[in-house]
Parts: structure tokens; sequence; C-alpha cells
């Protein structure tokens, strides 16, 4: 893979994930989440030209297709439909948050994840990098009050996820990666769904309106 | 073929001849298992001891929630809970579930195994907002939250044991016999940390301590039958993919790492559940509690290892039965009082006479008295513990009688307290009664008979797991 664009892309992804927890506006969160599948299909794409692997194209171009404008077009007419302009706020305040992921981004680096950090030890950075962002997107889900933001950051996991595989050279077979994106799919198209159907019984997609669970 | 037929009783009759097909096919392979070792017709296909096991579990269990289901949704539909179209929806996301099950089960890929597993939570994601209510729409969110961010962690540590491969090598469909061959060229902490993020995965649908907050929400808001699939079906798959993996981190790093890793878990799970259990208020929650609780003690048994193997493997089995029967038994309780609090089912002997005596063996059974065969698992899981971890055990005992007391108290209130006027009794239709009534004979005959193939996958299973 062309370290150039390692070193152009990944921090560009890393930096999306983090942006996320900043955005205010879920349109703009779906534009990063679109902005971080992009660094995913230019990194199989690169892979697709070392390798001249057909599949390979064809799972750089359903990448494309299906992270890059259909899940972030989905999301953003949803947020349309239901005037979700504004995500739901956070537990943490916005410098509590970049505490919180500088935190994230030293612990990924530290001797606690050596043996996942090192499985390729010339990319020692990107991987960390790539963990944080698995560990930020977590964050993401756990900090934000709204369920668009819970979907996103589920998506953005398994983004940092894919994104730890191809840098780590744990890449598995084109086939599978075609099951992998299917099921993002049908994912993306049940959480959207529920989506609809908290707006319409809660008036919101703030989760802390949850409360009908009773013992 | 049910996404197809437009007729509600011709797709449940469809639904129960296709889990006929599915029932009598699994024994076939299970005893193909038994004469051979394994069956793997495809290459994408493979069938162990302990995978025959759980493929035969999800049929049989499989089977009696069909035909359970049939008349439960019937009843739901008389009083204009649900009309046919939903529960056109129901069968066809149930055969889903089961198929997605199944192929888990049976996949000779830890990652098709991933993939449908992830499938399984997808399917199920709609059935348990079934009603479409604010708190089964939660219990839902909550579910497919959760059980996503578990699953990519999996997956996550599913890829981490790939690292033992070349990028040539890794060109192709990874099977988990090439794993468990490359196994001994993965750097030990590496293999550590994928057992990890596994454990934590595919021990969130298992339901173990801390990923456990799902299941009571989960199991309290599902339709009865879908609570049985999840506490009978789901966690043997669940476990099955946990176990494939601890044989692949053994060769790695030794036994002793998730051995210690699974009985932390497992005291956790069953300490926590026996705790939760004092305080509940609904029966299906208190299901779903006592489902964590045994979740934990089938992990603890595989910590333990020598005996405990073979203790957690009949657990397993012994579990499924009697765990779906609760389930059947506390459907027709819902659907006659038409609530789910502990406190508004009262004289279930004089009321559902039947229903209540089926409750009460289920619980009897559940709870590991004798001469049921939880009984015996629990005895023996515990003395596997008391020689290496004497302490743990102690807390077992504690736990497990504190569960008892937990279960105890409500069941007694709920089946021989004094009943209430209004809720009149009788009325028990036979097709809710068979199903239970099943399983609880299954349990039983198992607790004193194992038949000879199952006899021989039994024993397999604990040599290789």
């Amino acid at each position: 893979m062309n370290d150039t664009l390692i070193q152009t892309v990944i921090p560009v992804f890393f930096l999306t994930t983090v942006a996320m927890h900043t955005i205010k506006k879920n349109q703009n969160i779906a534009i990063l989440y679109s902005l971080q599948s992009l660094v995913i299909a230019a990194l199989l794409a690169s892979v697709f030209i070392e390798n001249g692997t057909f599949f390979l194209l064809l799972i750089t171009m359903a990448t494309l297709i299906v992270k890059v404008i259909l899940a972030p077009g989905f999301f953003i007419r949803l947020v349309a439909l239901h005037k979700l302009r504004f995500a739901a706020s956070s537990y943490a305040n916005l410098p509590l948050t970049l505490v919180i992921i500088s935190l994230i981004t030293a612990m990924a680096s530290s001797g606690i994840f050596e043996s996942l950090t090192n499985i390729v030890a010339t990319r020692h950075t990107y991987l960390a990098l790539a963990l944080s962002s698995m560990l930020i997107s977590i964050f993401l889900m756990v900090n934000r009050k709204g369920a668009l933001s819970q979907i996103i950051g589920i998506l953005s996991l398994e983004n940092s996820i894919v994104l730890f595989a191809i840098l780590a050279g744990l890449e598995q077979s084109a086939a599978l990666q075609f099951g992998i994106l299917f099921d993002i799919s049908i994912w993306i198209f049940i959480a959207f769904s529920f989506v609809t159907m908290i707006y319409r019984h809660l008036g919101s997609e703030d989760v802390t309106n949850m409360r009908s669970l009773q013992d | 073929m049910s996404i197809v037929s437009r007729h509600r009783k011709r797709m449940s009759i469809i639904t129960l001849i296709a889990s006929i097909i599915a029932l009598i096919g699994t024994i076939d392979i299970a005893q193909k298992v038994a004469s051979s070792g394994s069956y793997g017709p495809y290459s994408f296909i493979y069938v162990d001891s302990l995978s025959a096991i759980v493929m035969m579990l999800i049929a049989v269990i499989g089977f009696f929630t069909t035909a359970y289901s049939f008349p439960y949704l019937g009843r739901e539909r008389r009083k204009g809970l649900i009309g046919n179209t939903r529960i056109k929806k129901y069968f066809i996301q149930l055969n889903f579930f089961l198929a997605a099950m199944f192929i888990s089960a049976a996949s000779s890929s830890p990652v098709i195994t991933w993939i449908f597993l992830e499938a399984s939570t997808l399917s199920t994601a709609f059935l348990i907002s079934y009603y479409d209510k604010p708190s089964t729409i939660e219990a839902a969110w909550k579910y497919l939250i959760i059980n996503s961010t578990g699953l990519l962690l999996g997956f996550f540590g599913t890829l981490l044991y790939f690292a033992a491969f070349s990028q040539s090598d890794a060109s192709g469909l990874i099977t988990w016999q090439m794993l468990a061959a490359q196994a001994s060229n993965l750097d030990p902490n590496l293999a550590k940390a994928a057992f990890v993020f596994v454990l934590i995965g595919y021990g969130t649908k298992l339901g173990l301590v801390p990923m456990h907050t799902w299941k009571p929400d989960t199991y309290s808001k599902s339709p009865a039958p879908i609570g049985a699939l999840f506490s009978g079906a789901l966690i043997p798959v669940a476990l099955l993919a946990i176990l494939k993996f601890k044989n692949i981190t053994d060769t790695a790093t030794g036994v002793s790492f998730t051995q210690n890793l699974l009985i932390a878990f497992g005291i956790a799970s069953i300490v926590i559940a026996a705790f939760s259990m004092l305080t509940v208020k609904n029966y299906k929650r208190l299901l779903g509690y006592s489902s964590i609780e045994h979740a934990g003690i089938i992990v603890l048994g595989f910590g333990f290892g020598g005996i405990g193997v073979l203790a957690a493997i009949l657990h397993t089995i012994y579990h499924s039965l009697l765990k779906s029967s609760l389930f059947f038994t506390s459907g027709n309780i819902l659907l006659k009082y038409h609530s789910a609090r502990i406190k508004n089912v009262k004289g279930l002997i004089n009321t559902l006479p039947v229903t209540g005596t089926l409750f009460f063996i289920s619980f009897i059974a559940v709870t590991g008295l004798p001469p049921f065969g939880i009984f015996l698992t629990e005895i023996a899981t515990i003395s596997a513990g008391a020689k290496s971890y004497l302490y743990i055990s102690i807390l077992v005992v504690l736990s497990l009688a504190l569960v008892f007391v937990g279960f105890f108290k409500y069941v007694v209130a709920m089946v021989f307290g004094q009943s209430d006027e209004k809720v009149k009794p009788g009325d028990e239709n036979v097709w809710l009664i068979i199903p239970p009534l099943g399983l609880i004979l299954m349990a039983i005959v198992l607790s004193f008979y194992i038949p000879p193939f199952l006899q021989t996958l039994i024993q397999d299973a604990v040599v290789k797991y």
C-alpha cells in the first residue's frame, strides 16, 4: 500500500472521528461519516491497484456506493424528514469530551495495546490511530444522547475496525467483504426504521426520553 | 415460502413443516457426526460434535416454538392485539432467525459465523418490537445497539486471529480448522487480546455480565415464544463460537488464561443475576435474569474444566429445554391475566391448573432441585471447581441458594396464592399446553437416559472442548 496515501488519509480518518463529537448538526455528522468511508474506499482502491483483483474493485465500488453515498444520503433524508437538524446533547461537555478523547488516544498508543499496534511494527502509529478511532466511536455512542449519534457511532466503529484490518494486513477474502457490506446495509436500514419508530412514539431522537422500560 | 404465502394458516403450516424437516435433518446429521466424528459435505459447512448438539437444540426449540406460536398468536389476534399482517411478518422473521442460527452453528468459517450471528440480531430486532409500543421499541433499540456493538468487537477479535496468516494464505476462506492449525504461530499476547474481544463480543449475545443489560428488557417485552428461542437456542450458538475461539487461544497461550476469564465472567453473571432476581416485579424479567445466571453457570463449568465441561454441556441442554418451557407457560399466564406483573398473578393452580403445574415443575427443575438433570450438573460444576477455586465454589453455592429463594417466593405466590375472582378459571388451550409439556418430558427423560448417539457426541465434545 502507498505510504504517502496512508500518511495522508489516516490522520483525516482520525480527525473525522474526533470531529463527530464536536459537531452539533446531524447533517454534518453524516458528511463526516461519508468522509470517513471515503478514506476506507481509497485504501481499498490502493490495495486493488497493487493486487489487480477484480473482486477488490467490486468491493471498492460497493463501499463507495453503500457507505459514501447511500448511507449518508439515507441519514440526511431521515434528518430532513423528522426535522432533526441538531443532534441531541451529550452527557459530557466539550472540554471534558476532548480530554477523554485525548486520554483514549494516549491509552491506545501506550503499552497496554502493544500487541495490537505492533502487528505491523512499521505501522504502529497508524494502527494506534485506528484503535483510538474504535474506542472514540464507542465513546460517541455512550456520550451522545441522540439515537442518530448512536447509529453513526456504530457505523464509525465498523469503519475503524475495517481500517485496522487493512493496515494490519488482516484483510479477508473479497467475498466476505461483500458479506460484511451486505450485513451493514441491512443494519443501516433496520436502525433507520427504528429511529422513525422512536420519533413517532417519543417525538424526539433523545434516548434519555426512553423511560418506558419498567419492572 | 412463508414470504410468498398470504394466508396466515398456510404460512404457519409451512413454518411447522420446515421445522419438522429441520429437526429430522439435524438428528440425521448428529448421527453421522456421532459415527464419523464430523460432517462437512461442502467447504463452507463443518459440523463437529458440539455443533451437532447445538443444531439439535436449535431444531428442537425451533419446532416447539413454531408449534406454540400458532395458537399463541391466534389468541392474541382474537383479542385484537395484533392483525394478520403482523402474524405474517412474525413467521417470516422467525424463519430468518432460525436459518441464521443454523448457518452460524454449522459454518466452517468464523467470519460466516459472525455474519449470521449479526443476521440473527437484525432478524430479531423487529420481533422484539413486535407490539409496536414505546416500551417494546425501547427494548428493541437497546438490544440492537448493545448487541451490534458487542458483535463488532467480537468481529474485531475474530480478525485479530488472522494475524497468524500471511496475506497470501488469507486470500481464501479461513476456516476453524485452519485457525486451529496456525494457532501455535500466533503471538500469545495477541491471542489473549483477541480472546478478550471475542469473549466480550459473543458474551454480549450470551448475556454475560457486564454485557447483560439488554436481556431482562428484551425477554420481558418480546413475545413469549421469541423469549424461548433467545434463551433456548441463541445462548448455545453464541457459546459455541466462544468455545471454538477458546480452543484456538489455548493452543497459543495455554489453558489458564481463557479458563480464568471464563470463571471471572461466569461468577460475576451468577452473583449479579442472583441479587437482581430478589427485587424483580415482572415474571418475564425474572426469566431473563435466570438466563443470565444459567449462562454464568455454563461458562463457569467450561472455565473449571475437567468434569465441569461435561456438566456445562449437559446443563446447556437441560437449560434450553426447561427455560423454553418456562417461557411458553409464562405466555399462557400472560394470555390469561393480561399482565406480566408478579403481584397480578395469583392462584395459577386454580385458574390454569395444567399451566400452573407445568410452570411449577419447570421452576423446580431450572432452580436445580433433584431429581432433575440441572441438580446434577450444578453439583458437578461446583465440585469441579471446589479443589482449585474453593471460595468461588462457595460463592456459587450461596448465589444459587439466593436464586432459589428469589425464584421460590415469586413462583409460590403466583401458583398457590389466593386466586383473583375476576379471572375465570379454565379455558386452557391444549395446543398451548403440548409444547411446554413436551419440553419438560424431554428434559426429564434426558435426566435419566441419554440416547447412545447423543452420549457419543457429548463425550467427543468433552474431549475436544
